[in-house]
């Protein structure tokens, strides 16, 4: 895959400034433009004064955390339909289950390959990525 | 378990490295939530060499160790204060009180509609140090909602520190902070006293309550009764993490439910309390108490 | 003119009464969030109230009420406070579990004793928590905590979530350490890209620490883990 002129935006939300890192570079060099933030508030933040392609968002985070977070994304308040892949340590059935119910599209265990998730942010972004010849993507 | 505060040294290592930056950033957006770009580089670098030397430390890395151990709140407080702008000054940010005119109070009146509430809309500004902030509320009340002559606003202004708070009942302000106040509002509102100094006149002093209050003391802001809006900008991210979450709790308890709070242009309650809301305007975000209680 | 005005009503809420800390506990079960939220608040201070405080932390389901619980427990820096909040770290709620580790996080006199403990917990996600209540954890414990962690875990996501908490704080004495932990996964490429990352920052910090002791002493032995 290779850049286009409106790269879709990915927010990647983790509170350890390694794995923001680590999704960043290998989102960066997969075409995105990477956005970050520390918490699940934040991201919701981000997410009110900036559309996003797609949310990376981590499980365990202070002041808000990736369930409550991915609930809001998709609440009224905000409204996102990007899809939204949940990256976490734990690895229960009971928290991917939390997961889809809270409208995440995906829920990975870590440590994530790098070559899978860049293909998976492929993936959910070219349904959703309106980059018609001629026609600037909002 | 806190260390003595050294005095201040002329001289300390070299300026900062990559590292030492990089880490240093990383630790102030983790703490406050606020980034800076590469570009900021010799904004940072200046700031940080200033703090270093009069925290009386000998290196980057002695300073560094003590901020992130939580040894010597002071240094955080003086790297927050020398990162962030702090000047107080009529109409600073004053986007927020477009919102204010624009969006906030009509949603406030709606929502009183709906409740079928009357009374005074009440306004908030905490701290208020000399007045610059509720006096700027009360002058683009005055000038320019249109419904201030039908709808009656209370401005409280309160603020911890009681010598800045007799200055703002003073009401005399210098060139400096009047920058940005418009020719004829300073024709109508104002006085010259002298040295180039005006008074703000008596009807818009009186129209401000002004109060001492502790924004951790839960008493002091119970004392303030309920608002609609609060202007709390610039204060909460000096706190250290109990105190601005008992802040937090403590201007939750002194909005209106569906009540809206105003931070700092570079704040954020992410670094804070999840308690409130985040709402998105046309000029901004600002905070919102729920309505009802939010789920766990 | 203007009808910008002062009220001259007398304030609404009465105060000044001293609050009755039974009442207050009583009202930490009222059906209204808002006011069992606000027993939780104007419960801070009242050492007999912990007990009645700590029983809310799991059952409370309001957010603000449940934070304020925390904030006021928090107050009670002491370890038997810690340790019963501790308890949570293993909670099915994620919002739980992260906000007790914030509350831990902001309490060293209660945390630290229990350190030892946490970083050795059989349970994989409470050595995580741990290691995310050791990077905000104000006390010079946390970075040999960390260091415990990163050198001994055999799990490679508490070593992760260390190795995040760790690298604020490390210098170039921690090389050596990183690249034995390079060595020791050498196949998880998130742990080689955060210590390839790493190591040429820390060659420009060479600042003493708390992990030369350490590594004088040899390596820290195995901090827990069983796979």
């Amino acid at each position: 895959m290779t850049a286009t002129d409106h790269p879709a935006r990915v927010l990647v939300v983790d509170d350890a400034a390694t794995v923001r890192l680590y999704h960043s570079e290998v989102l960066t060099a997969a075409g995105f433009r990477v956005s970050q933030a520390a918490n699940g508030l934040e991201a919701v933040e981000c997410a009110m004064t900036d559309r996003f392609d797609l949310f990376i968002v981590d499980v365990n985070m202070p002041k808000m955390n990736g369930y409550a977070c991915v609930e809001r994304l998709r609440g009224a308040a905000v409204g996102s339909v990007a899809p939204i892949l949940m990256v976490s340590t734990e690895d229960r059935s009971v928290d991917a289950a939390r997961a889809y119910a809270a409208g995440a599209n995906l829920y990975l265990v870590k440590p994530v390959d790098p070559g899978r998730l860049a293909r998976l942010a492929i993936l959910l972004t070219m349904a959703t990525t309106t980059d018609r010849p001629g026609e600037a993507t909002p | 378990m806190s260390a003595t505060a050294p005095a201040p040294r002329a001289e300390i290592s070299p300026a900062l490295t990559d590292a030492d930056f990089q880490r240093f950033r990383e630790f102030f957006y983790r703490r406050t939530g606020i980034q800076f770009a590469n570009s900021k580089r010799y904004f940072v670098d200046k700031r940080v060499e200033a703090c270093i030397r009069e925290s009386g430390e000998d290196s980057f890395a002695a300073w560094f160790a003590s901020l992130r151990l939580g040894l010597r709140p002071d240094l955080i407080q003086q790297a927050i204060n020398q990162l962030t702008v702090n000047e107080t000054y009529f109409l600073r940010e004053d986007y927020q009180f477009d919102s204010l005119l624009r969006s906030v109070l009509p949603r406030v009146l709606a929502d009183r509609g709906r409740a079928g509430r009357g009374g005074p809309v009440r306004i908030l500004s905490l701290p208020c140090s000399t007045g610059e902030e509720p006096y700027s509320i009360a002058l683009r009340l005055i000038e320019e909602w249109p419904l201030i002559a039908d709808v009656d606003v209370e401005l409280h202004a309160a603020d911890i520190d009681s010598a800045v708070l007799t200055q703002a009942r003073t009401g005399v302000y210098g060139a400096r902070s009047l920058q940005r106040v418009p020719e004829s509002w300073l024709y109508r509102h104002f006085t010259e006293v002298g040295g180039g100094h005006r008074q703000l006149s008596a009807e818009i002093r009186s129209a401000v309550t002004f109060s001492r209050v502790n924004v951790c003391d839960t008493d002091d802001v119970r004392a303030l009764d309920r608002f609609d809006v609060i202007f709390c900008r610039n204060m909460l991210i000096y706190f250290d993490e109990l105190s601005s979450r008992r802040a937090a709790e403590n201007l939750y308890g002194a909005l209106r439910p569906g009540g809206y709070l105003f931070l700092g242009h570079s704040e954020s309650m992410s670094r804070i309390s999840p308690i409130f809301a985040p709402c998105r305007l046309p000029e901004g975000l600002v905070y919102q108490r729920p309505a009802q209680g939010a789920t766990a | 003119m203007a009808l910008v005005r002062r009220t001259t009503a007398a304030p609404a809420a009465p105060t000044s009464a001293p609050a009755d800390p039974a009442a207050l506990a009583e009202a930490l079960h009222d059906p209204d969030p808002e006011r069992r939220r606000a027993a939780a608040v104007d419960l801070h201070g009242f050492a007999a109230a912990v007990p009645a405080l700590l029983a809310r932390v799991a059952v409370e389901d309001d957010a603000a009420a449940r934070d304020a619980v925390l904030t006021s427990l928090a107050g009670h820096d002491t370890p038997a406070v810690a340790e019963a909040l501790c308890a949570h770290l293993g909670s099915e709620d994620a919002g739980l579990r992260t906000a007790v580790v914030e509350t831990l996080a902001a309490m060293p006199c209660g945390a630290v004793p229990l350190l030892p403990g946490l970083v050795a917990d059989p349970d994989p996600d409470v050595r995580i928590l741990t290691a995310m209540i050791l990077a905000d954890l104000p006390a010079p414990d946390a970075e040999l905590r960390l260091v415990e962690l990163v050198s001994g875990d055999t799990h490679r996501n508490v070593v992760g979530a260390a190795l995040a908490a760790l690298l604020p704080m490390a210098t170039a004495a921690h090389a050596a350490l990183l690249r034995r932990t390079r060595d020791r996964f050498a196949d998880d490429p998130f742990l080689r890209f955060t210590i390839d990352a790493a190591l040429p920052a820390l060659a420009a910090a060479d600042e003493p620490c708390a992990a030369d002791a350490a590594a004088a002493a040899g390596d820290a032995g195995p901090a827990g883990g069983s796979r």
